[in-house]
């Protein structure tokens, strides 16, 4: 049991990979930064090779990439609305990359969405695009009055969620993700064969796919709403 | 000490009561919902998604303090 404890709390901490020497300081590069760089070069690759000499009459490759951009954009362009447009590939692109990082510890790699830094990374993106978004569409001035939206008693709970949904975001990511990490492991301890498979299924690729259309969906959402108001 | 810490980790995960109770309420009224307006399937899923992901966040900030507890007491 002790020892269980102490290998989760190594698990927790993000490891450092290896350190860059610059110019007489060193810059430790953690194992959630080099997989990522990994799925860069992995999904770099595949639109390297799938959006090569497309064609009009689409081969079956080329249904398949369709059909997925299709489904991307029509599901943003379903919350968003034509305003929101230039927005998606931004949420695509998220969208793809935490639906790969989710799935890679089926692989035997760690998820980079284990690390806390990485949701809160990508919640703080989120929600900068979010409040761009605002500002974009309403201008400053429109952007300061929307805080007052409904009637003006709601000002500082508006205020505060600017600070509560990139919280939010990024804990439940990394919950999810670190969650199911931690349980796993504990079923890989007590059943090493067999039993792991199915649930590795539910824990690794339903409630990662699911979580990263949650993020992105949310995103959206926020995104939506300070579109519209 | 590490007794109490358990038993401090396994309070903060009975969040997770809650927001079972809510994820199957929701479920329950969206199967309801979809068997009486089959059309309205792909919004009912959607509204559904996500008041699951809202719910299902008590339960995991619940987690997070219990791993906390864990993590950071047992040091």
């Amino acid at each position: 049991m002790h020892d269980l404890a102490e290998r989760l709390t190594e698990e927790l901490q993000s490891k450092t990979s290896f350190t860059i020497d610059l110019f007489g300081s060193r810059i430790p590069v953690s194992e959630s930064v080099v997989v990522t760089w990994g799925i860069m070069v992995f999904l770099m690759v595949l639109t390297l090779v799938f959006v090569r000499n497309l064609k009009l009459v689409p081969g079956k490759p080329q249904v398949v990439v369709e059909f997925l951009v299709g489904f991307i954009n029509n599901f943003f362009t379903d919350i968003l609305g034509e305003h929101g447009k230039r927005y998606i590939p931004y949420l695509g692109t998220v969208l793809i990359y935490l639906g790969v990082a989710n799935v890679v510890g089926l692989f035997g790699i760690r998820p980079p969405t284990k690390d806390l830094s990485v949701t809160v990374g990508l919640a703080i993106m989120s929600i900068i695009l979010v409040e761009y978004s605002g500002i974009h569409q309403h201008g400053v001035k429109g952007y300061i009055k929307n805080f007052a939206h409904p009637m003006p008693v709601m000002v500082p709970f508006n205020i505060l969620e600017l600070f509560i949904r990139p919280l939010s975001l990024s804990m439940r990511l990394f919950g999810n993700i670190f969650g199911g990490f931690v349980v796993m492991e504990m079923i890989r301890m007590v059943v090493p064969i067999l039993i792991p498979l199915p649930l590795g299924f539910y824990f690794d690729i339903f409630d990662g796919l699911l979580q990263a259309y949650v993020f992105c969906f949310l995103t959206s959402l926020f995104m939506q709403e300070k579109l519209e108001a | 000490m590490s007794a109490l810490i358990a038993i401090g980790a396994g309070i903060a995960v009975l969040t997770g009561v809650g927001a079972g109770i809510g994820i199957g309420i929701a479920t329950a009224r969206a199967t309801e919902s979809i068997a009486r307006q089959p059309e309205a399937k792909s919004d009912i899923n959607k509204a559904l998604i996500l008041g699951c992901a809202l719910a299902e966040a008590t339960a995991i900030y619940g987690l997070v303090i219990a791993f906390l507890i864990i993590f950071v007491l047992s040091k």
